[in-house]
């Protein structure tokens, strides 16, 4: 067993990796904390202001619609995807015909880059040639064409739309592979009892796959919550700020402004913002359960 | 019949999009959900000089393999030692490592633009390589060591009693047996480092060094009205991911989904 004990082996094996991710990924956050209590614009001499920029932040009504914003795409997502793609999985287990064809189309945007679907989308949106407008117009229902992302009314619709396209299908492979944990005898014992489609869904298949149901929720609220290439592609946060969300706000008041110290701070709010809800998410069920999720996942 | 309608609203748009783009300008305003009547492959050969897709996949392909490769030589040395080794501090060493999938990407980038202005390579591929590496070490760790761990403890006992050493365990007898997770995360990285937008939106502004997302957010931006051409570049950009998923299906899937249940 001498061999499991090697000091010098494991500092030099282990070195690389946490070498790159320490500089590259953890060195960053503590900077990014560091310029938070600066007023900094990258070329003059920092100056230490303390909370200023938090403060600034947190009175600023432009951070508060962004953070509103960030709300509604996560509102969106957590009623839009999780549910559509449960029942999607839960038709899908039932009849096997086909199976393999409807996952395999389903999962296809996840793997798509964000910016070719954000392009794709704004041309099925596009007010004069776009696909959703042509349609409408081809069945008769034309006064309901919009300009689908020019119009601050249906602006964040639409992104939400096009978000909830995007991910619908990672959540109906996950519910597919929970769903297809179920023990089967427990469907056969209801069946003897003379249960229904409908009772068996409800009191066996949800409850069985609660917890991957949470997981799911917490990942689509932490997923959302961090939405930037789409938005950032699709509208850049216009038309007059209906679709900025706060990572949005954080690029253009830092690169734009060049204010690094106020984009520092921001960019420590979004982390706030995302470790309090992985907190909560804790808190709710047990940290291990999504590690026993991921090696399932893995293997 | 409702899981058709979700596959043609899923893949619809996408078909809608790679049909018009062998039509005329003007067919497809005229008629945009027919068949091209003629197939312009001129839209391509256009899209393919003005939006200069050559220059951006040849990096998107340096930056990626490149990238791809490193993650997962430094992640299967890392989780060979975390996962098959006792060490005090190991129990830290992972938890930090996990602590990385929790970050937003994007609350990083500004401390990455300066970091990378200070080390004076903002504006070279080499500003994508480090973040692409750090930022996916974690999910490749965390889906390595687990599967690494699964191992019996007799296998690295027989192999010393063979005189073998700490790496040539590492290299033919842990790596060989890891395929199936390898494969995986393989491929889980080189798609996400293909995809990257943020990164390369902050770190590179030089045309010549742009990456095909960041290219094609450009492309648009400029050529916006010629939609034929326009969908021509990025139906191209398309291509590559697509057939990569139709054959490596099950270990993208696994990968994304144990990726998403990162938390």
């Amino acid at each position: 067993m001498h061999l499991l004990h090697r000091r010098r082996w494991i500092v030099l094996g282990l070195a690389p990796a946490l070498l790159v991710y320490l500089l590259f990924a953890v060195f960053p956050i503590l900077q990014s904390v560091y310029l938070s209590f600066m007023d900094w614009d990258g070329l003059t001499a920092m100056r230490f202001i303390g909370l200023g920029n938090y403060i600034e932040a947190l009175q600023n009504p432009t951070f508060w619609n962004s953070f509103k914003n960030n709300l509604y795409v996560v509102a969106a997502s957590v009623f839009g995807q999780v549910p559509i793609a449960l029942a999607l999985a839960l038709l899908l287990n039932r009849r096997i015909k086909g199976a393999k064809f409807f996952r395999t189309a389903g999962f296809l945007p996840v793997v798509i880059s964000t910016v070719i679907v954000s392009l794709t989308w704004s041309m099925v949106y596009n007010t004069e040639y776009g696909l959703l407008n042509r349609f409408l117009k081809a069945v008769g229902l034309g006064s309901l064409a919009q300009n689908w992302l020019g119009d601050p009314k249906w602006a964040m619709l639409s992104v939400c739309i096009t978000i909830i396209w995007q991910f619908i299908g990672l959540y109906f492979i996950i519910f597919l592979a929970a769903l297809q944990n179920v023990p089967q005898e427990l469907y056969e014992a209801a069946e003897l009892d003379g249960a229904s489609e409908w009772v068996k869904t409800w009191k066996i298949t949800i409850p069985m796959i609660k917890e991957t149901l949470l997981v799911s929720v917490i990942l689509c609220i932490s997923g959302s919550l961090r939405t930037f290439d789409l938005i950032y592609v699709m509208t850049n946060g216009g038309p007059a700020r209906a679709t900025e969300v706060m990572a949005i706000y954080m690029f253009n008041e830092t690169f734009s402004s060049t204010r690094y110290g106020y984009g520092s701070a921001v960019s420590v709010l979004i982390l706030a913002f995302s470790l309090m809800l992985i907190y909560v998410a804790s808190k709710v069920f047990e940290t291990k359960t999504i590690q026993e999720k991921g090696e399932r996942g893995a293997v | 019949m409702v899981l058709i309608l979700y596959s043609l609203i899923n893949t619809y748009p996408l078909f809608w999009m790679v049909l018009n783009s062998f039509k005329t300008a003007k067919e497809f305003s005229l008629n945009p959900f027919s068949l091209p009547t003629v197939w312009h492959w001129e839209n391509y050969k256009e899209a393919w000089r003005v939006a200069k897709l050559g220059l951006y996949f040849s990096n998107s392909i340096r930056v990626s393999v490149l990238a791809t490769v490193l993650t997962v030589l430094l992640g299967a040395l890392a989780s060979y030692f975390l996962s098959r080794f006792e060490f005090r501090g190991k129990k830290w060493v992972s938890a930090l490592f996990l602590f990385g999938m929790l970050i937003p990407v994007h609350a990083m980038l500004v401390p990455m633009f300066i970091l990378m202005q200070k080390l004076g390579i903002l504006n070279t591929l080499w500003a994508l390589l480090f973040p692409y590496i750090a930022f996916n070490l974690p999910i490749t760790i965390f889906i390595l060591s687990s599967f690494m761990e699964a191992f019996p403890r007799d296998i690295e006992e027989s192999a010393v009693m063979d005189g073998c050493g700490v790496l040539r365990i590492f290299w033919s007898i842990i790596l060989p047996m890891s395929r199936p997770a390898l494969a995986t995360v393989t491929i889980l990285n080189f798609i996400n480092h293909w995809n990257e937008f943020a990164f390369a939106l902050v770190l590179i502004n030089r045309s010549e060094l742009k990456t095909v997302p960041l290219g094609l957010a450009n492309f648009a931006g400029e050529y916006s009205t010629n939609y034929v051409v326009q969908m021509a570049g990025l139906t191209m950009a398309l291509l590559p991911v697509v057939i990569i998923y139709l054959f490596l299906e099950k270990y993208l899937v696994k990968g994304m989904t144990a990726g998403a249940v990162k938390g």
